[in-house]
């Protein structure tokens, strides 16, 4: 604790030191050599100094500038740098030459360290400011998504707050965190769900409930100034542990040196709507075999054309405030027809606002950026709620010519209220989906006694306006995320760099369900709050030397202490005294439950890096890590690397070819790791807890009077090592005419073994599973990223970038006797690791087939099976689908004529399956369009009238003739079947869905899809236009998702049941996606 | 003046870099002792493994994945939608039955386990013999349920065997017998060093444990009637000697408004399940039994669906079963006297047959309605005789009273007795005799014995 007030007070004193000295005022106008036209943003500074400035929209600068200075430096990416000296000038005026090569761009690495991307031996992308800003979403992670190759993102729904799904180059490990680690201003931070058990290492979601935010979604992606995507082992083995699932480096804007007060406001107001939803049937009614069944959960009743409501036979009918549903020829049919109703009316237009309002300035000395933002989303479910309000302030000063501190200080208040979903009777898309056309869920959820008006007469399952008005889960997060850092120029070629950081947060949640709700019909109300954090220590030392033109040589020197610690609180009340009213002690029967985690590293790390005539670049990094979670004998670690970096066109005759300006091959070898999570060396007790599968409650300590422990169901294991990654990449940079065409290929091999699993063991042992390194896997795969200006006429340019990936993840092998690893979804079906099998593979049952894989089709009119239709294998679970896409492809395509820009990106995902889970059990409940099929016309003898029923009715399953032997086994005639059958009620009430036995093979859809995943369009007024109060307005309109093509059936493709975890590729009563509208303004001055 | 604060600097920096190499090498910063959670003690009293050895019992042994599944198959519920339903079709899959499985094996005979080695470690047998009257219990269902399970090499994971053997039923029966006997032994020692605390069951009473020890005996002896023949009845009947004496004796987790029944839960959550008509047609129409085993119907009476008819408008179980508090039975007093009353029957021992028969059906009145119910009883079961007693009668008010319990489908396979007929749409040829292996087990078991199905029967059921 001793550590982090002195941490405090180094913040607080890294603040405002703004220094005044002798100076000089030089103005200038800085233009393109291109086109003579002006170049805003061009960074002048005082060489050997960090004072500067960026021009302004005009290209215009001024600088106030030491007396003692002699040369200013003038740098833009694009264009070459250019040293000028001052001479006793005041007006310094400028053309740049554009830099054919582009390659001089600086990029963040691994651990901060700024590096020219030419001399990079691996891949590294960066996202930058514009791009992630204009994205038009509230989590920064969907302004990276389809704007880099190699990278994977999934949000479980379109809801406000919903959970994201981030992979780089696929997964390293089984069982363990997969999702990047994110890095803030050199701080580690978490990005997970923040909260409750494996902080890190969300690796379980909840295929009910809701999910939780991803906390990367704390970022204000306003205050970001560039997003590096660090890919392979290579770019990552600094970072040492954790570092295998490849690195997000972030970092915030600052002010800049000798730049007067700028004020930035950015606002912007969107509007979302719904996706697209599986089609519901409006022309059956509830009820069963064609008859109406009020209160019946299915709608196989009778057409609604040939019903009419009676209002006299029970007038007090609550149900349905038309009154009670009869057919025409009832007497008591008072004439009106059975009205139906769209039942996705309940989502209504989600809103968004969001305003940034920045300051910025800094003297010679000193430099501040301050921003406050205020986010506040509505969702498209109503009461789905999202806020964040962050306030930042990043100020940097140099307390001497060699020493500068610099503090970096972050507070977030996110707000959110999720909306329970999935398999859970209280999800609003499973009662939404359920309820028969004639049934209006708007008309009251709830009578004046309180009890609840649903389609089944109360029970079952909660009006989806019960759950989203009655029923809460509240989330609210304060975090505070801060760093500083302490720099020192001991000589002109030695830096001492400290940056220590700390990501403090509280998640707190309130999750409440009213009395008569389904699932807790006496109320409940819980309390969560975990507090926790993260700190980082890095200290480095760098040295830089140039041994003339031939080589060029630098050391990085570190040391990094880290740890993290949390803790959760957690007390609940199932039935509550006093309606409406949500607290703990409102209750007879209250639970607490604690938990805490903690664990800590310590690493030693080198890197070295050599530049030969900027020719051959050369890199080796080494680090060693230390980690409390380890046996004591393995606690240490270590991990090299080494690459490569080649600039052919440095060659002697390549050299200056205006065809290919810049050609450069690379090569790099990486070994990285992962650490175990906290516990898993000894076997342990824990508090008794129990549940059977069924409820959703159980048993938990102290129960009955009584408390219980039992030793846990996992056996601890003292001779745990590392995961280790081990991952090779090359590939090869190219760039044509004056850079108007790039094209950068690269190849990924990865190998990662020892992989850390719960191995499940046969409880018959007394444990269910022991952890330990069980697996080897591997991913591999290619990128390819294009990107070329094909036209630059007068203003008007078009530039075009394209990213397209092709990976394949496959685990190799399990530990001895484990056949597969269950990783998530439900008992049918699941996602499992199996050995030579993809990860991400999905499981489940399949029809019979014979041994050519034909379906075999019932011919024993004997036995259970209807005659003519497939019939459910359930002897063993087999690969049914596999959640991986075969390739994926992003274009963006950008249009730019003076101040006007249009920006499409279209996103393709080819290949990929799904579970449709959803539309599967619709099919039991006769909602979905496709139980249209059951209209079905029979003889008088009561057999199926062939010639009168409708042909898409009818249907000749294609496979082959055979049956099940009573030893389950198959059995093939190996004749084709020709028998036409009906998808009548009976069908789908019985193995046409998974609630009748069907086997979820059939519920296994392509999830393939085209999608203009963003399209901007912007305007900057022109400076002539803006007087002198302004120096930059702009006004833009992003879509995203506009446009969506999928032979995918149900909710929008981009969706998973479970949130920010391994397990994807379910859909179960998931909550839709959405499209959204936003408009935005910028403006400066 | 630029010197001076120079070397301050430098001072200073030197004295940071110092406290942050130094600080970081020092012991605490990766002591082993970060890796231990908070929440977990490294060892607890034997007081704290008693409950939840009987809580699990009570939740898993004797809860959804075994009673309901198994009054599903013998019509006393019926399953009217989605895996109840299927389920009531005879439909149950090895990954059905992991839950249970797992549970009991990791949860319930493991921490069994610790207890007796525990209680043995520090000369307290009370604890053991309690440790073992439940691990007979546990054993004793599993095996009717499953046929040959692992106990004998099994539940030392510790030990590093992953992979137990499986006993043979005769043996796992032979095993039960032993450990109650040495319970009933240990539960009567005068040397016990550490008095029994934290049993939920029978507070503490070490008469009741004894009695419910032969109680099991009896139970386990009568259910070897097919292969032991009159062998079978006579060993019940010397054990029920000593048995349970009355309701109060009764082996009961009883569940309170926040840990409440699972049955309730099951219907809260789920709901599936409806009373099945075969059930409530065996009962004697004024039975007072009705009124608490079935609840009110959508019409607000009693009624049962037809099995697998999908009818979800009858009762649902009542609150006899299925309340918030409704106990969990593991072994009863009316049980005892059922069995006392068949096996007399079975030796010909009419008299002692019909009084056992009357009072095995007044304690199930009397445990289930309250009250002494003298006038229904005497007009309906009092007014037996001995001419007119006969099995059927005896087995079909066991399969009435026994109702929420596994045991009525263990009777059935013994002596078919009711008669059940194959429900429509059924996906086997007949009922099912058994559960099949566990997923899990089958999957990371190599011993686990294959090409099960559930039709097969027992050893006992041959």
């Amino acid at each position: 604790m001793k550590r982090f007030t002195s941490l405090l007070a180094l913040f607080v004193l890294a603040g405002f030191q703004f220094l005044q000295a002798q100076s000089v005022q030089i103005t200038g106008n800085v233009t393109s050599t291109d086109d003579g036209a002006p170049l805003p943003g061009v960074s002048v500074v005082v060489k050997g100094t960090t004072i500067g400035t960026v021009t302004d929209f005009d290209g215009n600068y001024s600088l106030a500038v030491p007396s003692s200075s002699n040369t200013l430096v003038f740098s833009f990416i694009g264009m070459k740098t250019q040293e000028l000296a001052i001479s006793g000038q005041t007006i310094i005026n400028l053309a740049l030459e554009p830099d054919i090569v582009g390659l001089d761009e600086v990029v963040i690495t691994a651990i901060g360290i700024k590096r020219a991307e030419k001399a990079l031996g691996y891949s590294v992308q960066t996202v930058n400011t514009d791009d992630i800003v204009e994205s038009g979403s509230a989590n920064v992670v969907n302004a990276i998504n389809a704007r880099t190759s190699g990278v994977q993102i999934t949000s479980a729904s379109g809801e406000a707050g919903a959970a994201t799904h981030v992979t780089i180059r696929g997964s390293a490990s089984i069982l363990g965190n997969n999702e990047p680690l994110w890095v803030v201003d050199g701080m580690p931070i978490n990005s997970g769900q923040g909260g409750g058990q494996d902080d890190d290492n969300a690796t379980y979601g909840n295929v009910d409930g809701v999910t939780a935010s991803s906390r990367s979604i704390d970022l204000n992606p306003d205050d970001i100034e560039s997003i590096s995507v660090l890919k392979g082992g290579a770019a990552t083995a600094l970072y040492g542990l954790r570092a295998a699932n490849g690195v997000i480096v972030v970092t915030t804007k600052k002010g800049t040196t000798g730049k007067a007060l700028k004020v930035d406001f950015h606002t912007r107001f969107g509007i979302e709507k719904l996706s697209q939803v599986e089609p519901m049937q409006r022309q059956y009614a509830q009820g069963n075999k064609g008859q109406w069944v009020g209160g019946f959960q299915r709608s196989f009743g009778p057409n609604v054309d040939t019903l009419q409501y009676d209002t006299t036979t029970n007038p007090d009918y609550k149900w349905d405030p038309n009154g009670m549903i009869v057919g025409q020829s009832n007497p008591n049919a008072n004439g009106k027809p059975v009205q139906t109703y769209d039942q996705y009316d309940f989502f209504q237009t989600g809103m968004v606002y969001d305003n940034t309002l920045s300051v910025s300035a800094g003297s010679e000395k000193s430099t501040y950026y301050f921003s406050v933002s205020d986010l506040e989303q509505k969702g498209i479910i109503p009461n789905n709620k999202f806020a964040r309000t962050s306030i930042r302030l990043n100020a940097e000063t140099n307390l001497t010519s060699k020493i500068k501190v610099g503090t970096n200080v972050n507070y977030i208040n996110s707000r959110a209220n999720q909306i329970q979903k999935g398999s859970n009777i209280s999800g609003v898309m499973l009662g939404l989906t359920r309820t028969p056309p004639t049934f209006d869920n708007a008309a009251g959820y709830e009578f004046p006694d309180g009890t609840q008006r649903t389609y089944r007469n109360g029970v079952g399952y909660d009006n989806p306006y019960w759950t989203a008005n009655k029923n809460f889960f509240d989330e609210k997060v304060n975090r505070f995320i801060g760093n500083t850092t302490f720099s020192y120029n001991i000589t002109d070629w030695i830096n001492l760099y400290y940056n220590a950081g700390i990501d403090w947060y509280t998640r707190a949640y309130k999750d409440v369900f009213a009395v008569y709700s389904n699932q807790y019909p006496d109320g409940y109300d819980g309390e969560y709050s975990w507090t926790g954090g993260k700190f980082n220590g890095d200290l480095l030392l760098n040295l830089n030397r140039d041994f003339g033109d031939f080589l060029k040589a630098s050391l990085t020197l570190g040391h990094n202490m880290y740890a993290s610690f949390g803790k959760y609180l957690f007390g609940d009340a199932d039935g509550l005294s006093i309606i409406g009213f949500y607290d703990v002690s409102n209750t007879t029967s209250q639970t607490a439950d604690t938990y805490g985690e903690y664990y800590r590293t310590m690493a030693v790390f080198g890197d070295l890096s050599l530049d030969f005539m900027s020719m051959l670049f050369l890199d080796f990094t080494g680090r060693n890590d230390w980690s409390t979670t380890m046996p004591k004998a393995n606690k240490s670690a270590f991990y090299p690397s080494a690459s490569l970096g080649f600039v052919l066109t440095e060659l002697p005759g390549l050299k200056n070819n205006n065809i290919l300006p810049f050609a450069k091959i690379r090569a790099s070898w990486a070994r990285t790791a992962n650490i175990a999570s906290p516990y898993n060396t000894r076997t342990l007790y824990v508090p008794y807890t129990t549940g059977d599968g069924w409820v959703t409650t159980g048993v938990t300590t102290p129960f009955l009077g009584f408390s219980g422990f039992e030793l846990s169901s996992s056996l601890g294991n003292p001779d745990l090592k590392h995961e280790t990654m081990t991952s090779t990449e090359a590939g090869i940079d190219l760039r044509f005419y004056n850079n108007r065409l790039g094209l950068d290929f690269g190849y990924f091999y990865n190998k990662n073994t020892d992989l850390l699993l719960d191995v499940p063991i046969a409880a018959s042992s007394g444990f269910q599973s022991v952890y330990q390194n069980a697996a080897t896997m591997e991913s591999k795969g290619i990128e390819i990223t294009l990107k070329a200006t094909p036209v630059v006429v007068g203003g008007f340019s078009w530039n075009i970038m394209a990213n397209f990936t092709k990976m394949k993840n496959t685990v190799l092998e399990l530990a001895p006797g484990v056949e597969d690893v269950f990783l998530g979804g439900f008992t049918v079906p699941q996602m499992r690791a199996v050995a030579g099998q993809e990860y991400g593979s999905m499981f489940g049952f399949d029809w019979y087939r014979d041994e050519n894989g034909r379906i075999l089709v019932n011919d024993d009119p004997s036995d259970a099976y209807p005659d003519g239709y497939p019939m459910p294998d359930e002897r063993l679970m087999v690969p049914i689908g596999n959640v991986n896409p075969d390739w994926l492809l992003n274009i963006t395509n950008t249009f730019s004529y003076k101040g006007i820009s249009l920006s499409g990106l279209l996103d393709i995902k080819r290949g990929g399956d799904q579970y449709n889970g959803t539309a599967f059990a619709m099919n039991y409940l006769g909602t979905t369009e496709r139980t249209l099929t059951r209209d079905v016309v029979y003889t008088p003898e009561g057999t199926i009238d062939f010639d009168k029923t409708p042909a898409g009715n009818i249907v000749v399953f294609d496979g082959v003739y055979g049956h099940v032997a009573t030893d389950n086994s198959p059995v093939s005639s190996g004749v084709s079947n020709v028998t036409p059958v009906v998808l009548d009620e009976s069908w789908l009430t019985g193995f046409g869905s998974n609630f009748g036995g069907g086997p979820s093979w059939a519920a296994i859809e392509r999830a393939d899809w085209v999608r203009l995943r963003e399209i901007t369009l912007s305007y900057s007024f022109p400076k002539s236009l803006l007087g002198k109060t302004f120096s930059n307005l702009q006004i833009y309109f992003t879509g995203r998702n506009l446009y969506l093509w999928t032979p995918y059936t149900g909710i929008d493709p981009e969706t998973n049941l479970e949130g920010n975890v391994n397990s994807q590729g379910f859909d179960y009563f998931n909550n839709p996606g959405t499209k959204s509208y936003n408009f935005g303004l910028r403006v400066s001055f | 003046m630029k010197k001076k604060a120079f070397n301050i600097l430098w001072k200073a920096g030197t004295v940071l870099l110092a406290f942050l190499l130094f600080s970081s090498c020092e012991k605490s910063w990766l002591d082993e002792e970060w890796n231990t959670p908070s929440s977990s003690p490294t060892d607890v009293p034997m007081e704290l493994l008693v409950p939840t050895i009987q809580v699990e019992m009570g939740f898993n042994l004797e809860g959804n994945n075994t009673v309901r599944t198994t009054n599903l198959w013998m019509q006393q519920f019926d399953g009217y939608s989605r895996q109840s339903f299927t389920e009531m079709r005879y439909q149950l899959t090895p990954a059905d039955v992991n839950n249970v499985w797992n549970s009991i094996y990791s949860g319930g005979l493991m921490t069994a386990k610790i207890l007796i080695e525990k209680a043995t470690a520090n000369e307290s047998p009370h604890y053991s013999g309690v440790g073992k009257v439940l691990t007979a219990t546990m054993l004793g269902v599993f095996t009717d349920l499953f046929g040959d399970i692992p106990y004998s090499d099994a539940l030392n994971g510790q030990e590093g065997n992953l992979t137990p053997i499986f006993d043979s039923q005769q043996e796992i029966y032979a095993t039960i017998q032993t450990l109650l006997t040495e319970a009933i032994d240990e539960l009567g020692s005068s040397d016990n060093a550490i008095d029994l605390a934290g049993d939920a069951i029978y507070d503490n009473d070490l008469d009741a444990w004894i009695a419910a020890a032969w109680a099991l005996k009896a139970r386990h002896a009568l259910q070897l009637s097919k292969v032991n023949g009159n062998q079978a009845y006579t060993d019940a009947l010397s054990y029920v000697a000593n048995a349970i004496s009355s309701n109060s004796g009764d082996m009961d987790v009883v569940w309170d408004a926040q840990d409440k029944n699972p049955l309730y839960q099951f219907m809260v959550d789920r709901g599936d399940i409806r009373m099945c008509e075969t059930f409530l047609n065996l009962f004697a129409a004024d039975d007072p039994r009705i009124a608490m085993f079935f609840g009110e119907d959508a019409a607000g009476g009693i009624s049962g669906g037809a099995p697998a008819g999908e009818n979800d408008a009858t009762s649902p179980p009542g609150p006899a079963l299925a309340s918030q508090t409704s106990p969990t039975t593991l072994i009863s007093y009316a049980e005892v006297k059922f069995i006392e009353a068949e096996a007399n029957f079975r030796l010909g021992n009419t008299a002692p047959a019909l009084a056992a028969y009357q009072e095995a059906v007044a304690a199930s009145v009397n445990k289930i309605v309250g009250g002494d119910n003298s006038s229904w009883l005497d007009a309906n079961i009092n007014n037996e005789t001995e001419a007119t007693l006969n099995l059927n009668k005896i087995m079909t008010q066991k399969y009435l009273a026994l109702h929420g319990q596994v045991q009525p489908f263990n009777d059935w396979r013994r002596t078919g007795i009711p008669a059940l007929s194959l429900v429509p749409g059924a996906k086997t040829t007949e009922i099912p005799r058994r559960f099949p292996y566990s997923q899990s087990e089958i999957t990371y078991n190599s011993n686990t014995p294959s090409g099960i199905t559930i039709t097969q029967r027992v050893w006992w059921d041959q």
